[in-house]
């Protein structure tokens, strides 16, 4: 069946260490082709009714890839065009080890049976294995298992072509002298039939811009030295942080320092792009900076490198001494974090083939890229990939992958807030559509007799308005001896979702649904998350009910959990809610509990914030869409009644409830979240805010820090406190999942909840998190069974940190669609808004509209001109004449939205009050909004005419 | 010292097996069932399970009238009455010495069993109970006959025999018992000049040559003090060695075997016989002299 | 510390070409030393072990030990300094050793006809001179075939496999060092093959219930192919000698 050959390996671990590891050359490999008489012919997705058409080799072929084709180019290899590939397993190997993510959208490619892929094992079959000789060097070796399958293939299929395509010259040309077919993969794209739209999308690795340009960075180091210098501490690695606000300016977090490092400047940086993991050299502490607080764009058109110079002037004018926290720069990239980024091409006037694109995400430098369709893509939304960074370029060299729509659409702009926070949201799948229960669905006998049947209960929903993803209710009845029966009911999710089916695996990679203005990505198909999970007035649904029997005190006096069947007989907005509470002549069933409910949570929050619960506040802006052209009609704050604070409440004592029980009856592996206790440090601006205004701020502890900010009052400016609560909320650290086999328990405190368990618990139709603890206490009150993943506190982790990564990114996508919408909404307007100053630097004050819960930058030095203001830095104050703007001071600002950059549309402010001579605008009257106002009613109904 | 020092590499070793392509009989291995009758009777390496007798070891059938046995080609000797036996004492207890004699369990020689001097038909008195250890001792090596062999499978001995006692100068070497050819003579004086005894239960003594007629061996008399000639030695020496060559290529051992192996020695020298390739070639060598031999 | 290695790739095959049910080539030879009664060697992939029994005979050292109704059965476990990557201070006497000693002793006790020899004493050596991983099996399998070079009664074949978890779902048997390090947890299990009994079953990390009957079944399938293999080493072995010696020493009388 087998034979076997040993080999000998050399590993370094301090020592030398010798191991040998086996090799076994079976005989049982199946070449992969069709039309094969000699192999066992096992399943394949090469095919004889699939052509390559290429002009260069007039006949049906089958390819073979070398390793760097792959790596460089699977943009190219995913675009539909060629098939019957063969990929070598020795390339397969080599690819996963340089570049895991070409390497599984490689594993994509090969499981799609349509791109006719298949993997030979050429390393494990009899006749295409080879030794590695003394001295052969690892490339050439592998280059030399191609060209041996390649003459095998040859061998084997007398019949049949076959095609070597690599870009390396001298593998070229030893297969041609062993008769291979071969050419690079320029020609081979060049000579395929309708090619034009592909060879922007060829990867350019030959630098053939004039190369006598002087070389515009310093060089990186070999990795020799790279790896030396961190052994000996000489260098240090990082993850590589762009700012968003100065792009000259980055930080490097370096394990060996408390702060992150500085790098500045086009040398300090050094072809570093965010994400990537550097190697940074320290410079030597008299050469230490402070963070910059200016702000710089790279507004260049070109490629010319004088603006660059020109900004760096500026820089070092600017750089300050006090405060210095660590510098350094930028040696050597340690390894590259290139992902796809999204943008546009800048509008310029360039000719010719290349072009520059302009990242939506402003950490990401410009990108420069060869394309035919300029024209066609100034239009466009597109992706684009870095290939290179070459030292003679200002910007590095790409190409074009894919174009995603109109600038401005809404549809594109939704794609690109998704794509660029990884958010994956495509259609569900058949397979994973095929888990769902069949319709029309029934409760059956059996879901009866395993469930606690509160059919009978009079339980309502409350919830925003426009919900329609339910999924907790709640419930309120007194019983004997004046006590309450309290449930919350929350929808049973993990009845529908079964562990490890394809519905299962979609739902736990998508973590979240993501809430955007307009459109909702749903974790969960539709039919779940707004039919039969969601807890529909009058329809009889599953429910996890958490029961408590609680005196009038609020406290607790009982704990039940069970699975049930409830039939809600209200599903209530927050606002209808409140008015059947206040409505004093309302005295039905749904009625008394709602106050009953409200009054015990009134009691619960009491006892938190005496806790030392923080309030926090972070400005939520609504959108109310127009229903028919899905433009934004207006833009408000969120209400906020007490029956939303009723709600939570309650919420945050299941969680809690659920967290003690979970954790009980699963020490290692159950699935908790905490919010850790920020370092002191990440109070400074808080307590420095706090400072100026004359409020000690207490960071001490969470209670300390609650009882300061409530004290924290000052009756001239009743937005204050909610500023500086808004400042704590930015001091905080994000609350994370995690299992609790992987932190001691002193660990699972939550900072900000002051409670020391606590978990997700009710909103499985929302968050996946929520159905891992719903499947844990199924398990732990018997009413479910246990899997292998489940209990595996390893894999619980693996979870924890896709659940933690995509919660951010979800927030971060929906706070990008607010952002969006905004700008949509002020498209062509000009209003004055009162603001508030959030912080005041050097040359800018950063303004915080609460009306739209917009935070933007009013410069106040513009260039050439002198500012009538002076900076003090110790006291964060700009003055201008007898007129002083401290932090929080509110203002009155003109907001108009500066359209010439379409990818960075940005609010240009202008002060209007408090009114400085000079710099100061006039306030705008009433006529001049209105007439602005039907000018743009006027465009919208052109638009309109256009679209139709 | 030697000057030469062979270490050969694993994998050049060479297979020392001379084996003959002969027909194979059916060769029963443990677990393996023999007969789902069972109106057999089980002897020994077989036992019965689930109605089914089955083998215990791996070796060949052997059927006497109803009684199934498996016989191992190797394992520790079981004694027969009659077998002769080269054994070491290993402890003097109340009238009887303790004899290591490779089988399972020790094997006793009984005070009463031995040739006392002064005669055959002496009284044990109580003096000799107390002399035992000057008869024989801790570490001496006899020849004796097995005697009885107790229910619990221990040997009980005999040197009531001129040609049995307490073994002088000489070389012992061991082998599986499997590889002693049955016959009737154990005691053989090889014509080369040297006396062999090939113990059933694997012992092999060699010595010089003694004339049994004048001098009894069944006495307790060593005599160290006669210095063997080197001559005699080096024809000892070669025995031995060509007794290994043999037992390493498992081929059986009996006078005409270890003679023809001797004369097939003669092109090595004496250390020149524990290198593996020779030891193999003389195995070879008598095994084709035997076949021939039995081919006449 | 994610476990993600992949250990059976898409193409079905592990780490070293092998498939998930199949086991590494093993190679062995039994009466390898002419001084013990018994002894083998066996080579599963590149674990090597020597194996050399003696006995049965008589107790010696403390008398007081032995049975009136079995023999009394020692197991002495070592491995050599050289046998891993790392070199290890001494060859036994540590914890591991000791435990291996007593597993090994368990799974031979339950194949050994004991009862046969009262009085008696078995002793067996295993050394270990190369480990890759599956050294227990290697250990029980060599010292069975020692056990039945020395001709000493046994039940049936005692064979040990281990068997491990791919990818968290396919069940691969016989593990490999590097199988080791990078997969799951590897359950042991020595059993009496033909009788499909356990006599012995080893873990050392968890894994999840549902998991074990798939992963037990594939290392008991393991054993199974082992019993194959090594028989199929006796019967040759047996043969090889009784051809060298002619049959003789049996009843039956072979003709050339």
């Amino acid at each position: 069946m087998f034979s076997t050959r040993a080999f000998i390996k050399k590993n370094k671990v301090g020592n030398y260490l010798k191991n040998i590891r086996e090799h076994y050359i079976r005989d049982d490999i199946f070449c992969g082709l069709e039309s094969c008489k000699s192999c066992e012919v096992l399943d394949t997705s090469l095919t004889g009714g699939f052509n390559n058409k290429n002009n260069l080799f007039k006949f049906n072929h089958y390819i073979i890839l070398d390793t760097n084709i792959i790596l460089d180019q699977i943009d190219i290899l995913e675009e539909d065009v060629f098939g019957n590939v063969i990929i070598l397993h020795t390339v397969l190997k080599e690819v996963k080890h340089r570049s895991l993510p070409v390497y599984k959208r490689l594993m994509s490619i090969i499981e799609n049976p349509t791109r006719h892929f298949y993997i030979f094992t050429n390393d494990h079959h009899k006749d295409t294995y080879i030794n590695q000789e003394k001295g052969e060097l690892i490339n050439d070796f592998n280059d030399r298992c191609i060209r041996k399958a390649c003459t095998w293939y040859m061998k084997h299929m007398p019949n049949e072509k076959f095609v070597l395509i690599t870009d390396d010259r001298g593998n070229r040309n030893t297969a041609r002298n062993e008769k291979i077919k071969t050419c690079t993969i320029t020609d081979y794209v060049k000579n395929l039939e309708n090619s034009k739209h592909l060879q922007d999308k060829l990867a350019r690795k030959d630098f053939h811009t004039v190369v006598d340009s002087d070389d515009f960075y310093p060089p990186h180091l070999p990795t020799v030295d790279i790896i030396q210098g961190i052994k000996d501490g000489s260098l240090h690695q990082g993850t590589f942080r762009a700012s968003t606000s100065n792009f000259l300016e980055a930080s490097v977090n370096v394990d060996e320092f408390e702060e992150p490092v500085i790098v500045q400047g086009r040398a300090g940086l050094n072809r570093a792009v965010d994400g990537d993991f550097v190697a940074i050299k320290i410079l030597s502490k008299d050469e230490w900076i402070s963070p910059s607080d200016i702000i710089l764009e790279d507004e260049s058109v070109t490629e010319g490198v004088d603006e660059v110079l020109e900004k760096e002037k500026v820089l070092k004018k600017t750089q300050k001494k006090a405060n210095a926290q660590p510098t350094g720069m930028v040696v050597g990239i340690v390894r590259r974090k290139w992902r796809q980024y999204c943008g546009i091409l800048q509008p310029s006037n360039m000719d010719g083939l290349f072009h520059l694109f302009v990242p939506a995400d402003r950490k990401i430098p410009k990108v420069r890229i060869e394309t035919r369709q300029a024209e066609f893509l100034r239009t466009q939304k597109i992706i684009v990939a870095i290939d290179t960074w070459p030292r003679h370029s200002r910007y590095p060299t790409g190409h074009f992958v894919r174009a995603l729509g109109k600038i401005g659409d809404q549809a594109t702009e939704n794609e690109v807030v998704l794509l660029e926070h990884d958010v994956p949201h495509s259609k569900f799948s058949e397979e994973v559509l095929s888990f769902l229960p069949k319709l029309p669905w029934t409760i059956k006998e059996g879901d009866i007799a395993a469930r606690v049947d509160l059919r009978g209960l009079d339980i309502c929903s409350v919830d925003p308005p426009g919900c329609t993803d339910i999924d907790d209710a709640l419930h309120c009845r007194e019983i004997e001896d004046d006590k309450l029966e309290v449930g919350v009911h929350i929808a049973d999710v993990s009845h529908f979702i079964r562990p490890g089916n394809a519905l299962d695996i979609e739902a736990s990679n998508r973590a979240t649904t993501v809430y955007l203005v307009n459109n909702r990505i749903d974790m969960v198909p539709v039919l779940l998350s707004s039919n039969l999970c969601s807890l529909r007035g009058g329809e009889e649904r599953f429910a996890f009910s958490c029961v408590w029997i609680m005196d009038k005190e609020a406290n607790i006096l009982e704990t039940r959990f069970h699975k049930s069947i409830i039939k809600s007989k209200k599903a209530m907005t927050y606002e209808e809610a409140q008015m059947v509470i206040d409505d004093k002549h309302q005295v039905h069933s749904i009625a008394q509990s709602l106050r009953n409910l409200n009054s015990l949570a009134k009691i619960l929050k009491r006892g938190r914030l005496d806790k030392g619960a923080l309030v926090l506040a972070s400005p939520e802006v609504k959108i109310l869409m127009d229903s028919e052209t899905h433009d934004p009609i207006s833009v408000e704050a969120k209400k906020l009644f007490e029956t939303n604070s009723m709600v939570e409440e309650f919420m945050l004592l299941a969680n809690i409830s659920v967290a003690q029980k979970i954790l009980k009856e699963f020490p290692e592996c159950a699935l908790l979240r905490r919010h850790p206790t920020p370092p002191p440090n990440n109070f400074d601006p808080l307590v420095k805010a706090g400072n100026h205004l004359g409020f000690a701020i207490k960071i001490d502890s969470g209670k300390n820090l609650a009882a300061s900010l409530d004290e924290a009052i000052r009756e001239d400016n009743p937005f204050l406190n909610t500023m500086l609560r808004i400042l704590a909320t930015r001091c905080m650290m994000q609350a994370v999942y995690f299992s609790s086999g992987m932190y001691q328990k002193d660990e699972y405190f939550h900072y900000g909840l002051a409670v020391p368990l606590y978990t997700h618990f009710t909103s499985p139709i929302r968050r996946y998190a929520d159905i891992i603890v719903h499947r844990l206490l199924a398990v732990a009150i018997g009413a479910d069974c246990t899997y292998p993943d489940l209990l595996d506190k390893h894999k619980s982790t693996d979870l924890c940190k896709n659940l933690n990564y995509r919660n951010r990114m979800a927030q971060y996508a929906g706070r990008a669609s607010v952002a969006f919408n905004t700008h949509l909404f002020f498209r062509g307007k000009l209003q004055d808004e009162e603001g508030y100053v959030l912080f005041v630097k050097k040359n800018a004050l950063q303004i915080l509209i609460p009306k739209y819960g917009l935070e933007c930058t009013l410069y106040i030095s513009e260039e050439g001109k002198t500012s009538p203001f002076t900076y003090d830095e110790d006291h964060q104050t700009q003055t201008a004449g007898d007129i002083v703007l401290h932090a929080f001071d509110p203002v009155i600002v003109r907001l108009t939205l500066d359209s010439k950059n379409i990818q960075h549309e940005k609010f240009i402010l202008q002060l209007v009050k408090p009114h400085i001579e000079g710099f100061s605008i006039a306030p705008l009257t009433e006529m001049e909004t209105k007439h602005k106002l039907t000018e743009i009613e006027s465009g919208k109904k052109n638009k309109k005419q256009k679209k139709s | 010292m030697s000057n030469k020092i062979h270490i050969g590499i694993a994998s050049d070793r060479v297979n020392p097996s001379v084996a003959l392509n002969q027909r194979v009989p059916k060769i029963y291995t443990p677990g393996e069932v023999i007969t789902e009758q069972n109106e057999l009777m089980r002897g020994h390496g077989t036992y019965e399970e689930d109605g089914c007798l089955k083998s215990s070891v791996a070796g060949l059938k052997e059927e006497v009238n109803k009684l199934i046995s498996i016989k191992p080609l190797k394992s520790r000797y079981n004694g027969e009455i009659g077998d002769v036996v080269v054994g070491r004492i290993t402890e003097v207890q109340q009238r009887r010495w303790k004899v290591e004699t490779n089988s399972r369990l020790d094997s006793v020689l009984l005070l009463s069993s031995v040739n006392l001097p002064g005669g055959e038909l002496r009284r044990r008195s109580a003096e000799d109970e107390h002399m035992m250890r000057k008869y024989l001792q801790e570490g001496d090596l006899i020849s004796a006959e097995v005697q009885n062999v107790f229910t619990d499978g221990s040997l009980s001995l005999h040197t009531r025999s001129l040609k049995y006692g307490k073994l002088s100068q000489g070389v012992l070497i061991k082998v599986f018992p499997a590889l002693i050819k049955r016959s009737k003579t154990r005691f053989h004086n090889l014509s080369v000049g040297a006396s062999v005894i090939l113990g059933n239960n694997g012992f092999i003594w060699i010595c010089p040559t003694v004339n049994t007629e004048e001098e009894s061996v069944g006495g307790f008399i060593q005599n160290l003090e006669y210095i063997v000639p080197i001559e005699e030695r080096e024809i000892i020496a070669r025995i031995r060695n060509c007794i290994l060559a043999l037992a390493q290529s498992k081929m059986m051992l009996f006078d005409t075997s270890i003679l023809f192996a001797f004369e097939e020695s003669k092109k090595y020298a004496v250390a020149e016989l524990l290198l593996p390739e020779a030891m193999v070639d003389v195995a070879l060598l008598t095994q084709q002299r035997l076949t021939l031999l039995e081919n006449q | 510390m994610s476990k993600k290695k992949e250990l059976v790739s898409k193409i079905g095959l592990r780490l070293d070409g092998r498939r998930a049910d199949e086991l590494r080539r093993v190679r062995c030879k039994m009466g390898v030393f002419s001084q013990p009664d018994g002894s083998a060697y066996i080579e599963q992939g590149l674990t090597k072990v020597l194996a050399a029994v003696y006995g049965p005979h008589q107790v010696r050292g403390n008398r007081s030990k032995a049975q009136h109704d079995s023999a009394i059965v020692n197991c002495q476990f070592s491995m050599a300094v050289f046998s891993t990557s790392e070199r290890k201070k001494r060859p036994r006497g540590d914890r591991k050793s000791s435990e291996m000693s007593i597993h090994l002793r368990q799974a031979l006790l339950a194949a050994i006809k004991v009862e046969l020899y009262p009085w008696s004493q078995i002793d067996i050596y295993v050394e270990v001179l190369h480990a890759d991983g599956g050294v227990y099996p290697a250990c029980v399998n060599a010292a069975t075939l020692a056990l039945i070079d020395a001709g000493i009664p046994l039940k049936e074949y005692v064979c040990a496999c281990s068997a491990s978890l791919a990818n968290n779902d396919i069940p691969m048997v016989d593990i490999s060092h590097q199988e080791e390090m990078l997969g799951g947890p590897t359950l042991t299990i020595a059993a009496l093959p033909m009788s499909e009994k356990i006599v012995l079953m080893e873990m050392s990390q968890r894994f999840h219930i549902d998991h074990l009957p798939k992963v037990m079944a594939k290392a008991l399938k393991g054993c199974k192919d082992i019993k194959v293999i090594l028989d199929e080493a006796v019967r040759s072995h047996v043969e090889d000698v009784g051809c060298s010696t002619g049959w003789s020493n049996t009843s039956q009388k072979i003709k050339v």
